[in-house]
């Protein structure tokens, strides 16, 4: 325990010492500022003592909690711990371990009696202080702006501590590795960095194909529904032409390039059928690259499923819908929708496809990667001639 | 079978200790070697002798090869062990952050020293090794002579049975590296094992018991300085400037089968026997050689690191650095 706390003091003081530790804890203190610069009241938005008379965001229409919960997990979080701090924090923390390694010191630490593994792991979770420390006074701020603006005391806001320290030690974890195996804290932040953006590719690219697949299903489900409709206005059809002793289409009279005789008397029903056909090919093409795309995603860090927990678990979805700018079902409910042109059923489809992502699968998997490079990080430091 | 050192006399007793980097540098070949506990064991050699590796080996920084052998009762590697070993390795890193005392704190800590104990420790040294005054400056602060005294305040924070100390006066000014030396001897008087690995050979000449010169990987040879000087205790008789080669007739008439040599008006006789220099005296004489001085001389430490570094077949000095091959010892 004693070289423990050792550790634990070190880690501090080391943090201490770095300029961006303490430039990246005012930005935060300026963005908690602007926050709080903020107020919601019956006549709309104000900022400092300018006054914005909105009336479709004010105190009438959403609840100030609300508005400040909303700002906090869809702009503080993803927007300032997500990105910015976490910049900021992987270049001041990328080089712990190159330091840690280095000659001329690690001989020192290394000559103690503690092994090796308890050791690296000991460094590593310390390693992420610097996050737990920002998250934690960041929220600490929000916490107090919103209990006293928004007159609501939401311990929940602490959920960001764990959850945006869990989103870096997934980087952290890489930013260790390749330190590890290359000894430069410069390699280890440009690996760390273009890992992060193919992470943010591949999610994108999940978003888009999750888009797609709803876009084909609901096209499919709703060119099946004018197949149906088509089909019964054919069957009305064959029956008035009975009821008028007329001579009705059979399977023996049927032109060649009419399936049935229900196509026979509808001219629509033929390409509806087509465009149902279509739906449902390009339904299965969307779904087999989805379920791809999902794989990959499974055996990697979720950076951005984890951030989006805290906003599953702040914000209902009735509460997402008052911040959403009204999203248009086409002209004709039944009508095709296109791939960008919005659409409320898609929309709310594809929300819940994602939000339906268990936590398990968002940071379960995560973690399985993160304790994998993490032990293949470790095992090299125990087995590496310093 | 693991016994204690107070048992065995041996602080640290190692066999067959080898060490082969990849690319097949073979760093150690061998080593057999042993420091008696409560002696102070000097380690020299040329640069790339394999001197930190064997150091770091014992410290657990690298993994041996092969090994067997104990170092305080204990298996080489036992970490429990390292408690009661102190080290300063030689280009020692400090965190920038600390003070001198954090520094001293903070290592005490990590060798599993409470607090009390640590800090009580930690003052006693500050003044032992004259760093009180900076005791609150940062180390980014020090220079490399005031680095090196915090870094041996550190290696005996944990009053350990053991030190072992890489380098420890480098860069040291003549000052400091007599407080080191005089820290050194309190290390002994207390029965402390050190094991000092150094370049500079009159330091060690000063403080050590015994010592062991590495070569190439392999111990060319150890012992106590009167160990390794027995037998090569020579005299010189030293002629005033004349004829030579009528000196050089007389020494070889009158010296017989005595190795002896001439180079710049000082003949050379290797024995200790004083019985065989007088014939030769009188034989100079004889021959009208004026001898100006007669005098029994003992090599120097530096004397038997030169001879152990220079190859006796061609009296060239080996080439520094392990040696690469895979191959057997003795090759």
């Amino acid at each position: 325990m004693t070289q423990i706390l050792a550790l634990l003091t070190d880690s501090y003081r080391e943090l201490n010492s770095r300029k961006l530790f303490w430039i990246t804890m005012l930005l935060s203190g300026l963005v908690v500022g602007v926050f709080a610069a903020f107020g919601l009241n019956d006549k709309g938005i104000s900022f400092l003592w300018w006054q914005f008379d909105t009336p479709l965001l004010s105190a009438k229409t959403i609840e100030p909690r609300k508005f400040y919960i909303f700002a906090f997990a869809n702009l503080g979080i993803p927007i300032w711990l997500t990105w910015a701090a976490m910049i900021l924090a992987l270049i001041s923390t990328s080089s712990i371990f190159p330091d840690f390694i280095a000659g001329g010191a690690i001989e020192l630490t290394l000559s103690k009696p503690i092994s090796r593994m308890r050791l690296f792991l000991v460094k590593y979770v310390l390693g992420l202080l610097f996050v737990v420390l920002q998250v934690g006074v960041f929220s600490l701020a929000c916490f107090l702006v919103i209990g006293v603006r928004g007159e609501s005391w939401e311990p929940s806001l602490f959920l960001a501590v764990p959850i945006v320290t869990l989103v870096f030690s997934y980087l952290f974890g890489v930013c260790v590795l390749v330190g590890m195996m290359t000894r430069s804290t410069i390699a280890a932040l440009l690996a760390t960095l273009l890992f992060w953006l193919f992470l943010w590719g591949l999610n994108t690219t999940d978003g888009i194909f999750v888009l797609q697949r709803e876009t084909s299903i609901v096209n499919h489900e709703r060119a099946q529904k004018r197949v149906e409709r088509q089909e019964l206005a054919s069957r009305r059809r064959i029956e008035q032409l009975a009821a008028a002793g007329e001579p009705v289409p059979t399977a023996d009279t049927l032109p060649a390039n009419v399936r049935d005789e229900l196509e026979a008397v509808n001219a629509f029903l033929a390409p509806a059928r087509k465009e149902a056909a279509d739906a449902e090919e390009s339904a299965a093409f969307w779904k087999r690259w989805t379920r791809l795309i999902v794989g990959a995603k499974t055996v990697l860090p979720k950076t951005v499923d984890t951030t989006a927990l805290l906003d599953r678990w702040l914000l209902t979805p009735e509460d997402k819908a008052l911040f959403s700018p009204e999203r248009g079902e086409s002209g004709d409910p039944d009508g095709k929708v296109r791939f960008g042109q919005p659409d409320r059923e898609v929309q709310k489809r594809a929300e819940e496809a994602v939000r339906g992502r268990t936590v398990y699968w968002v940071i379960g998997t995560s973690l399985g990667f993160e304790a994998l490079v993490v032990l293949v990080a470790g095992w090299l430091f125990c087995r590496r001639d310093f | 079978m693991v016994t204690h050192a107070a048992e065995t006399g041996w602080a640290i007793d190692l066999t067959n200790v080898s060490k082969t980097y990849r690319g097949k540098v073979r760093a150690l070949r061998g080593i057999d070697t042993r420091v008696r506990a409560g002696e102070i064991f000097g380690l020299l050699g040329p640069n790339g002798a394999g001197k930190s590796t064997l150091v770091k080996i014992l410290m657990t920084v690298i993994r041996p090869t092969t090994a067997s052998g104990t170092m305080l009762g204990q298996r080489v590697g036992h970490k429990p062990t390292l408690a009661r070993v102190g080290y300063l390795p030689e280009h020692h890193r400090f965190p920038e952050y600390l003070t001198g005392a954090q520094v001293i704190d903070y290592y005490g800590a990590l060798a599993g020293m409470p607090r009390a104990q640590r800090r009580k420790r930690r003052d006693e040294l500050l003044e032992i090794v004259g760093m009180k005054d900076w005791a609150d400056t940062k180390v980014r602060g020090y220079s490399k002579g005031m680095r090196q005294r915090v870094g041996i305040a550190q290696a005996i924070v944990n009053n350990p049975d053991l030190v072992v100390l890489d380098e420890p006066t480098d860069g040291v000014d003549p000052v400091g590296r007599r407080d080191i030396r005089a820290i050194l001897v309190r290390l002994k008087e207390q029965g402390k094992t050190v094991f000092l690995n150094s370049h500079l050979l009159s330091e060690l000449e000063m403080v050590c018991d015994r010592v062991a010169i590495l070569v190439q990987g392999t111990v060319a040879s150890q012992g106590t300085i009167d160990e390794l000087t027995c037998g090569k205790i020579r005299y010189d008789i030293e002629i005033v400037g004349g004829d030579e080669a009528a000196a050089q007739r007389s020494l070889a008439a009158a010296a017989g089968s005595t190795p002896h040599t001439i180079a710049r008006n000082t003949l050379s006789l290797a024995t200790t026997d004083a019985a065989v220099v007088q014939p030769v005296i009188d034989a100079l004489r004889a021959g009208g050689v004026i001898i100006r001085s007669i005098r029994p001389v003992r090599p120097s430490l530096e004397d038997l690191f030169m001879e152990a570094v220079t190859d006796p077949t061609t009296g060239v000095a080996l080439p520094p650095g392990a040696r690469k091959g895979a191959g057997r010892e003795g090759s």
